[in-house]
């Protein structure tokens, strides 16, 4: 082969690897392009031609209470059990990175199970559960059963970020004089950051997007993504596009955070503590 | 001179007058009474006695895994003992906390808080407890000052060298004014050449400070280039405790004769004792040594010559010992040069020689020689153990 037919073939090569990976996203992005540009078509059914751009889905979504309710219910629901999940995640955390005690593996091995079970037996089983001691059909009932779920996933993203700490900071602090909770609030804590943001931010995502936990212990007070699903039933209206592009907004704000926070972290190289 | 840094001057003076008084020599700032520590089955560290005097410098020495490192977390409290006792100042502080203690350390690779900045990591043990945020600025300047850190105090710590780093790490560490600082291999995260001019700085701020330092290491020229008093450690034991002096021409066991490096031994028996002098049989023939203690024919003994108190020449010169080797190679350590030679049995020897570079480049390798040296600088060990 000449030297210009080399420098074709590789060019060539190269033009059909990026038209691979625009067809890649493309095909990825393309029903949630559709859906964004549906939400302002001013026709009720998403077909074509393009009859007009209009505001109109969104002011019914304004003036439609379930979902906006819904959406308010989700906006309290998901910051909550994030948060306190994340709160126990960072001590049960700590906890497993610093101390050795009997029955660490199996209590590790104990916190991971909840995410190896399919969301549709564990969304009966908390039904059942929370019927029995009357807690189901409301927002609490949510909240609990993101709590649970959510925990083993704080404590995983925050366990990696402790592991990178060097135990004689800790150990430096105490050496200063610091308390263990001085030591904890002042020089863990801060070190834990990362980590902490990362798992409150995937933990609200989570909760956020959950379905069928949700739609089994909800009750009359639904989040969105139940909401949503209630409403489907119902009628078909591209009001549904509407709040699919604000959905779809909010999650990628929140994934771009994440990425932000997390990214670095996983990239790190875990730091061998001294002997 | 403003109002503002007239105050600033005097509050820096009486600081500083306050950190370097110190305390006559004569008192015992650190015991460590009859200490040993197990994991488990296995047992880290054998009675260790040691006290330490004011204003000592006294560095911790022994390979990796000889307990040193142990032996100063026990100190600062960040590891409990088995048995024993461990005293500052007179006060009995085996049970106390490690918050409790005041026994700061500088860690190997610093430890310093990544999200604070300079000035906030140097404050870290003021900020705990009772200290008003008045009385904590003046104090950071006044230590910054002594570590030559004032440029730096607004830096994060991703920003400083490893000098500078270790800087921190002391100004931080002695910024509660405390008895006795522990350091821990300081020296081994930094470049060579930045190495020797802290064991100077670090040697001139112990005596400023007039507290006791406790050092640990491995490494031996960091040891005998600061210490007043070293304590050389192998498998959880004190082998022996000195001046680097007494370290270096009285070694008390086989192990510290053989770390210390400059040291030839020769296994023999002892076949002949006339007042002070011993003479012993080696393989490599016979060598005579000076001993005050009693040893009687038949003894299994080791002499042991310093490798600087060896003559090499290529003619045999009158001497009490001598002995006949070949040269292997030689190493040039500035004016210093390490020849390694090898006896008719196969024995390694090893001669440092201070001399002009060119002088070494005429001994050809292979070269036959004859090492000399006097009986006074032939040491005996008894049997090894």
């Amino acid at each position: 082969m000449t030297r210009q037919h080399q420098s074709w073939f590789r060019h060539s090569l190269a033009a059909s690897g990026w038209v691979y990976l625009a067809l890649g996203y493309g095909l990825l992005m393309l029903p949630i392009l559709t859906l964004v540009i549906f939400s302002f078509e001013t026709s009720r059914f998403p077909t074509l031609p393009w009859t007009g751009w209009t505001w109109d889905w969104y002011r019914q979504l304004l003036s439609d209470g379930k979902l906006l309710q819904a959406l308010r219910a989700s906006l309290l629901v998901s910051p909550l059990a994030a948060g306190i999940a994340t709160i126990l995640g960072f001590f049960a955390a700590y906890a497993l990175n610093r101390f050795e005690f009997p029955g660490k593996k199996v209590l590790t091995i104990l916190l991971i199970v909840p995410i190896l079970v399919p969301p549709l037996i564990l969304g009966v089983a908390f039904l059942g559960l929370l019927s029995r001691i009357n807690l189901q059909g409301h927002l609490h009932s949510i909240l609990l059963c993101h709590v649970v779920i959510l925990i083993p996933t704080a404590i995983a993203l925050i366990t990696l970020r402790l592991m990178q700490m060097p135990k004689a900071i800790e150990q430096a602090a105490w050496n200063l004089g610091a308390t263990e909770w001085q030591a904890l609030w002042r020089v863990v804590l801060p070190w834990s950051i990362p980590g902490i943001a990362g798992a409150f931010l995937l933990a609200f995502t989570f909760s956020f997007d959950e379905f069928v936990i949700a739609w089994f212990v909800s009750g009359f007070e639904p989040t969105l993504p139940v909401s949503i699903y209630n409403f489907l039933g119902s009628n078909l209206s591209p009001a549904l596009n509407a709040v699919g592009t604000i959905v779809f907004l909010m999650s990628v704000l929140l994934l771009i955070g994440v990425e932000l926070l997390l990214l670095p972290m996983l990239l790190a190289q875990p730091t061998k503590s001294e002997p | 001179m403003s109002h503002a840094s007239i105050a600033q001057t005097t509050a820096q003076a009486t600081a500083q007058t306050t950190l370097a008084s110190p305390i006559p020599m004569t008192t015992t700032d650190l015991e460590l009474c009859q200490i040993a520590k197990c994991y488990g089955q296995q047992q880290v560290l054998h009675d260790i006695n040691l006290s330490v005097k004011a204003g000592e410098f006294v560095a911790i020495m022994g390979p990796s895994g000889c307990g040193k490192t142990t032996l100063l977390n026990i100190i600062a409290g960040l590891e409990g003992i088995s048995t024993g006792a461990v005293r500052l100042r007179g006060q009995d502080i085996t049970r106390l906390p490690v918050n409790q203690r005041n026994t700061p350390m500088v860690w190997q690779h610093f430890a310093l808080f990544p999200h604070l900045t300079v000035r906030q990591n140097i404050a870290f043990g003021l900020t705990l407890g009772k200290h008003r945020q008045r009385e904590i600025a003046p104090k950071v300047q006044t230590m910054a000052g002594l570590m030559h850190l004032e440029e730096l105090l607004d830096r994060r710590i991703s920003q400083l060298s490893g000098g500078q780093k270790q800087r921190v790490a002391i100004a931080r560490a002695l910024i509660t004014e405390p008895p006795i600082l522990l350091l821990d291999e300081p020296m081994s995260a930094l470049d060579p050449h930045l190495r020797v001019r802290m064991q100077g700085e670090l040697k001139r701020l112990q005596q400023t400070l007039g507290i006791a330092f406790i050092y640990v290491t491995h490494n031996q020229n960091e040891a005998f280039s600061m210490a007043d008093r070293i304590v050389v450690m192998n498998q959880g034991r004190i082998e022996q405790v000195g001046t680097p002096a007494e370290i270096y021409t009285q070694p008390a066991t086989h192990f510290v004769a053989e770390f210390v490096g400059n040291n030839n031994l020769f296994d023999g028996t002892v076949i002949e004792v006339n007042a002070t002098t011993v003479t012993v049989q080696c393989p490599q023939g016979k060598i005579y040594a000076h001993s005050e203690q009693n040893h009687a024919p038949g003894d299994r003994v080791t002499a042991v010559v310093p490798a600087d108190r060896l003559r090499l020449t290529p003619q045999p010169v009158p001497a009490q010992n001598i002995i006949q080797a070949s040269l292997r190679g030689c190493e040039f350590m500035g004016s210093q040069v390490i020849y390694w030679l090898e006896t008719a049995t196969g024995y390694e020897v090893k001669v440092m020689r201070q001399e002009a570079f060119s002088d070494s480049l005429a001994l050809p390798i292979n070269a036959e020689l004859y090492l000399s040296w006097e009986t006074e600088d032939t040491m005996l060990l008894g049997e090894r153990g």
